[in-house]
């Protein structure tokens, strides 16, 4: 028996999910399996506290089939703080937090959905509670509201890693539309002004896929470092490659055919999006390839255009979502113009999703660990 | 003497909420309910394509954004003057449906079953039921490892079902419904795509064309869903509803009497004729419906982070103008008042309204319509939340067989260079209304009142109680370290406070008159 009641078939079961998940062969099962023992054996606790969010990545999260939610919150993870799920309220909540910054510094790793408002004295976002007490209606006194900006500082310095999980953490996304009133700060800046050497991982898209975010954590618990990422710190295992370069529709974009009127949408067609304003061709996703919901659908694939939600400029820099994109060329998207510029910098053709884990891998084996 | 204690976070509901109690003989005298963040979603809208309103509204939450990327799609299609196609209507009506009951599935196990439920007595079970056996293994594993977090710590209290074959069954549930909230979100994907934020509505109609197999695919899983909720949803509450340590809070947690809806699901293409039905209820007076009177909505900021001079408006002309120094405030929430009355919205309202033989049965059987004035608490709430919901996964049995698979799915309509729209539909958590204006072909002002800032609102000009606040008066705090009970009255009314708090700043919000339609 592992530890913990988990057998050793359950925990080849996990890595082959595991494998499965971050597109590995499962050649490398036998070695996910015993990174994942040993794992288990001390449980990586998990902080996720949410700022300006919508909870709409919390609720992604539970959509994800390998593994399922209740083998990773309790077999996998030592989830210690996620709002939405846990039991306990209140003060009992907060003490969770504060244990786990005591007694685990160092260890922890910190996920945050939403970014951090910082005018104000941080007033825009508070949760939890200061001693301090502060006047309240007709004479009576209560205690402060805390900021997450409060939150932050004191979990920040004894995080193992950070996790901006979703546009809005990662990007500022929609609530960064009105940062000059609330001043919206993305994650990795606020991190920044506490220690510039701390990685965040930016997982993109609103929501995140659950696999993205499950993917990541793994990736990262297995090999114990922070994976390889793009110049906007999105793990290259999900972000490599555009929407458009694995479009099932791809042939119909190269031939021309276009849907431009949603009563003319016979499913065989398979027309492309692109008139109906698709942002595929500018966003770094893999979408097309691992779909949504248990693989059911996906954007593109129920007539609708890709809006490009895992990119930075989501959303405000790709409005107006249902007109097409400015200038491109048809025949292909190599030639972009300088309007896109932003995104042709990002553009570094990484391998397909999970190639570098598997290198690393390797090189483990290759270095005698065996 | 008055004690004050503070609960915050308020955990297993959506966004940031702050409780404040006072206690005083081991029962709360007074309350005040604070929502403590703030984006400003509406204020981006303005300047923007109209078409891109859907795709960011249903953004202000991610547990419920089929409700607000409806209403936005019927606010448009008013707007634009379009003649929805039935398969629209019905393919919108499938969608919501099929996340209302996403939503009340996890409402009831995975935000507030742990209210009741005691997760240790599970460690105690002693039956051969193998899969009862497996979920003892792994709570024994994580209480043995010192290491039972997210179940553990909690609030105790010395009322939490503790049988162990009925606590382990209730747990087997909670993991059984993770399944079937994650199917009824991959029901709704077959048409919108994918969840949360979907892309299958737009203004004038949808995307996917219903087809043998999509419909297909959709029955198959909602066959599975309504058998799960017969058998297991509607029995689970029946059995916590039939705890006698609970029998208290039939009553307890009442909100005061005042309910609103305003009607959801249209069942024709006019929107007429609504599956739930609209209408107000006020002091209790259940049998007596009153006809729903938009003009009647005004919102009171008196104790709100907002500035006074923004009192008293209908929120077709709303102004937002953010004081977080306000001496008496205590909440980004504003009050909307129903004719000057607090009014809770929700299941409960609705099915006080609509009155179907089932919920009129249990009521009669619990002996809540005795002797009026009718009081409805906590575990109402909860009971008709699963009644609507089996109420809608039926409907959408006959929903999917009007579908015409040769039939149109939009109505293509070129943007007015001046026009007004709104959508009033019903979700999840209660009544919810969406108001745009279109001003040279781009969105000139957007409003949105939400259904937890009905609930959750906090006192207005008069002084007079939120929902919520009202329905916490009395509750019994024996334990100050364990308000239990005081966690257990909010969350019957799935607040969603990402949505609540949703407002527009003043200096983008300069269009001030909305038609009255």
């Amino acid at each position: 028996m592992g530890s913990k009641g988990v057998s050793r078939r359950q925990f080849l079961k996990y890595a082959g999910a595991t494998a499965a998940l971050l597109g590995l062969s499962e050649a490398m099962v036998p070695e996910i399996a015993r990174a994942l023992e040993e794992l288990a054996s001390g449980k990586p606790p998990v902080i996720w506290i949410q700022g300006q969010n919508c909870t709409g990545c919390s609720v992604s999260f539970l959509n994800t089939n390998y593994p399922m939610v209740t083998e990773l919150v309790l077999d996998k993870l030592s989830v210690r703080y996620q709002p939405n799920v846990m039991a306990a309220a209140g003060d009992v909540a907060t003490k969770v937090i504060e244990d786990t910054m005591k007694d685990l510094s160092g260890k922890y790793v910190l996920v945050v959905e939403g970014p951090i408002p910082t005018k104000e004295n941080g007033r825009y976002c508070t949760f939890g509670l200061e001693d301090k007490m502060v006047p309240f209606l007709n004479g009576r006194q209560r205690r402060e509201d805390k900021p997450i900006e409060a939150w932050m500082n004191e979990l920040v310095p004894g995080a193992a890693a950070i996790i901006a999980n979703g546009n809005c953490a990662s990007f500022g996304g929609i609530p960064a539309a009105n940062e000059s009133v609330t001043g919206t700060t993305r994650v990795i800046d606020y991190v920044a002004k506490i220690d510039k050497s701390k990685p965040v991982i930016n997982i993109g898209g609103c929501p995140s896929h659950p696999d993205w975010f499950i993917g990541t954590i793994l990736d990262y618990l297995i090999n114990k470092k922070v994976p390889d990422l793009d110049q906007h710190n999105r793990p290259k295992a999900f972000f490599g490659q555009l929407i458009h370069e694995n479009c099932e529709r791809r042939a119909s974009f190269d031939a021309g055919l276009f849907l431009e009127d949603w009563n003319d949408n016979d499913p065989d067609l398979k027309l492309c999006m692109f008139k109906m304003g698709c942002k595929g061709p500018v966003t770094y996703a893999d979408c097309p390839i691992r779909r949504w919901n248990s693989k059911v659908n996906w954007c593109v694939g129920a007539n609708a255009p890709c809006h490009g939600c895992a990119e930075p400029a989501f959303y405000k820099n790709l409005s107006p979502l249902y007109e097409p994109l400015p200038d491109i060329h048809f025949a292909g998207i190599s030639a972009l113009p300088d309007t896109l510029g932003w995104i042709a910098a990002g553009a570094t053709a990484a391998g397909i999703g999970g190639h570098y884990l598997y290198k690393q891998l390797g090189k483990k084996e290759e270095g005698g660990e065996e | 003497m008055a004690e004050l204690i503070s609960i915050d976070p308020v955990t297993r509901i959506e966004g940031h909420l702050r409780m404040d109690v006072e206690i005083e003989d081991g029962v709360v005298k007074d309350a005040w309910s604070s929502g403590t963040m703030f984006r400003g979603i509406e204020m981006l809208l303005k300047g923007k394509h109209p078409w891109d309103a859907q795709q960011v509204t249903e953004r202000i939450c991610g547990v419920c954004p089929l409700v607000h990327g409806t209403a936005s799609s019927y606010a448009l299609d008013d707007a634009l003057g379009v003649n929805l196609p039935d398969n629209a209507r019905l393919i919108r009506n499938l969608t919501l449906g099929a996340n209302f009951i996403q939503s009340h599935i996890l409402h009831f196990y995975h935000l507030a079953a742990l209210d009741y439920v005691d997760v240790t007595a599970v460690l105690n079970y002693s039956g051969n039921d193998p899969v009862l056996q497996e979920i003892k293994g792994k709570i024994a594993g994580l209480v043995a490892a010192n290491d039972p977090y997210p179940l553990l710590p909690r609030y105790e209290s010395n009322d939490y079902v503790s049988d162990p074959t009925l606590a382990t069954t209730l747990v087997n549930h909670y993991i059984q419904a993770l399944e079937m909230r994650k199917k009824a979100h991959e029901m709704l994907t077959i048409f919108y795509g994918r969840m949360p934020s979907f892309v299958g509505t737009i203004p004038g109609g949808v995307t996917q064309q219903p087809t043998i197999s999509n419909v297909a695919a959709f029955r198959s899983r909602l066959a599975e869903l309504r058998d799960w909720i017969d058998r297991i949803y509607i029995q689970d509450i029946l059995t916590v509803a039939g705890v006698s340590a609970y029998a208290p809070f039939l009553t307890a947690g009442d909100s005061g009497g005042n309910y609103l809806a305003y009607g959801g699901f249209d069942q024709d293409s006019k929107g007429n004729v609504k599956f739930l039905e609209r209408g107000v209820i006020t002091n209790g007076d259940i049998m007596n419906v009153k006809d729903f009177d938009e003009d009647q909505i005004t919102e009171s900021v008196a104790y709100s982070w907002y500035e006074d001079s923004t009192e008293g408006l209908n929120p077709r002309n709303g102004k937002t103008e953010p004081e977080v120094d306000k001496t008496n405030g205590y909440t980004f929430l504003k009050a909307p008042r129903y004719n000057g009355q607090p009014m809770e919205v929700g299941p409960l309202a609705r099915m006080l309204v609509m009155k179907p033989k089932m919920l009129v049965d249990l009521a009669t059987q619990l002996n809540l319509l005795s002797t009026p004035p009718f009081q409805f608490g906590i575990l109402p709430r909860h009971a008709a939340r699963a009644i609507e919901c089996k109420m809608i996964a039926d409907e959408m049995d006959k929903w999917l067989d009007q579908l015409d698979i040769n039939g149109n799915i939009w109505d293509k309509k070129d943007l007015p260079g001046d026009s007004y729209g709104r959508g009033l539909v019903e979700g999840p958590r209660g009544a919810l209304g969406h108001w745009i204006h279109i001003v040279d072909k781009k969105i000139g002002n957007y409003q949105a009142v939400v259904p937890t800032t009905w609930n959750a609102s906090p006192r207005d000009k008069d002084g007079t109680r939120g929902p919520i606040e009202t329905s916490l008066i009395g509750i019994p705090v024996p334990d100050v370290n364990n308000p239990i009970n005081v966690v257990r009255t909010i969350r019957s009314f799935d607040p969603c406070l990402a949505c609540a708090i949703h407002v527009i700043h003043p200096e983008h919000n300069g269009v001030k008159k909305f038609r009255v339609v």
